[in-house]
């Protein structure tokens, strides 16, 4: 399967669950892996997240280099550090090869130095090999303030804030289209009921700035509106906000993610069914569908 | 199934575990395939193997449909990984699989695919194989 062969810039999904990872059978179709996105344009690889979901992914970028018999130059742009988000990355085979170069983006604004998280998961108590057993040239880069150039791509970021710990959204940008990765935020707090505070309405127009026409948004959805009641600060939004938000943004395309561990594949389906109507035909069209693992876009 | 059979010697339980039944089977793959759900289209059934199937207008195709916005080479169905997939052979009008416009997709139970209007249906069984 080539993954880069197409001009096009390709957008696959390799894990869309938040959390914790959740295989079997009611979750076969939308997946069980943590999150993890690719996206592609001709040589220029970029990986969002290492969640489980990333280890699929080494293997597919292995199978095809092997074929080509060519070194990998990958990036992973990490949007926080948090388990669900780092816990494929020791699985990660290209991770072992040594003419792989492998950098890694993260916020400069943690308590804890990038690197240092990274490895504390590989610390031999909770993980058989350590981090300097990764043959690959790896960096790991703390973003300033300058955006990113990668090939055609060019990243811009910003931190969020309404997330245990904070978490970063990213910008992908390549030949007048737009990506947007924006997940782990509760944006209930920005755009939810109740009167909202002066920062909290600035950094909701930050936001919808951010998102403004993006080509396609994939965003945190993790609650119902009922299911959120309970479980304010948590970090993760009710669907009915997210969608509002895009929609007034004049996103094209919405990929709802990071699903909750107990959210079925019917369960998924009924959601999707419920809200594609009212999003689906209105006069500035915003398509809208509930992310899963194996499927491939082109933007 | 297992027979849990304790014996007490005064101080410690052991237990016994004795293998009564074996399962005699195991669930595998029995077919996979297509179903056209277009009503101007014949009722047929397409099975899916391990070999690909390209789907289109021209006379090459393994799956012929002679519909206008049918590209010649529309869509491809492939094994790969142990399941299948389809994906857009850079048709004109696209490939979509339960209304999402896709380059490829892992299919699932029930996907529904539309290319140039025809819809097909993904279906997977499963039977158990005797050991």
């Amino acid at each position: 399967m080539n993954l880069s062969g197409q001009t096009k810039t390709l957008v696959t999904f390799w894990g869309t669950r938040g959390s914790i990872s959740t295989p079997g059978r009611i979750t076969e179709k939308y997946g069980g892996n943590t999150p993890c996105v690719s996206i592609h344009n001709q040589d220029t690889v970029i990986i969002v997240d290492a969640g489980t979901g990333i280890r699929n992914l080494g293997l597919e970028l292995l199978r095809e280099a092997n074929g080509k018999g060519s070194p990998l130059t990958l990036h992973l742009f990490l949007s926080h550090t948090h388990w669900d988000h780092i816990q494929g990355l020791p699985f990660f085979q290209p991770a072992y090869r040594e003419s792989t170069r492998l950098t890694i983006y993260g916020s400069s604004k943690k308590e804890m130095f990038l690197a240092s998280v990274l490895k504390g998961q590989m610390d031999y108590e909770y993980f058989p090999v350590s981090m300097s057993t990764l043959t690959a040239d790896i960096r790991i880069q703390e973003m300033s303030a300058e955006r990113i150039r990668l090939g055609p791509i060019e990243i811009d970021w910003e931190e969020q804030v309404y997330h245990p710990a904070g978490s970063v959204r990213y910008g992908f940008n390549v030949y007048g289209k737009r990506i947007v990765f924006a997940t782990d935020v509760e944006l209930d707090l920005m755009f939810g009921k109740g009167k909202k505070t002066e920062k909290e309405k600035l950094h909701a127009e930050q936001y919808l700035r951010f998102i403004h026409g993006a080509d396609l948004l994939i965003a945190d959805g993790q609650f119902t509106e009922e299911e959120y009641s309970d479980r304010i600060g948590w970090g993760h939004s009710s669907i009915p906000v997210v969608l509002e938000a895009a929609f007034s943004a004049r996103v094209k395309q919405l990929a709802i993610f990071h699903h909750d561990p107990q959210h079925s594949d019917k369960f998924l389906d009924e959601m999707w069914m419920k809200h594609r109507t009212r999003f689906g035909a209105d006069e500035h069209d915003m398509d809208l569908f509930w992310a899963r693992e194996g499927l491939t876009l082109a933007i | 199934m297992t027979k849990w059979a304790e014996k007490r010697d005064g101080f410690t339980t052991t237990v016994e575990m004795v293998r009564v039944n074996i399962p005699e089977s195991v669930p595998v793959r029995e077919r996979a395939y297509l179903q056209i759900l277009s009503p101007q289209e014949r009722k047929r059934v397409i099975e899916l193997g391990e070999k690909d199937i390209v789907i289109g207008r021209s006379p090459e195709c393994d799956i012929r449909f002679i519909v206008e916005n049918v590209s010649r080479k529309h869509a491809r169905v492939f094994f790969h990984n142990e399941e299948f997939m389809i994906e857009d052979l850079e048709s004109t009008n696209g490939l979509f699989v339960n209304g999402v416009k896709i380059v490829r997709c892992a299919l699932r139970n029930n996907d529904q695919i539309d290319l140039g209007g025809v819809k097909l249906l993904f279906n997977e069984e499963k039977r158990l194989q005797p050991r």
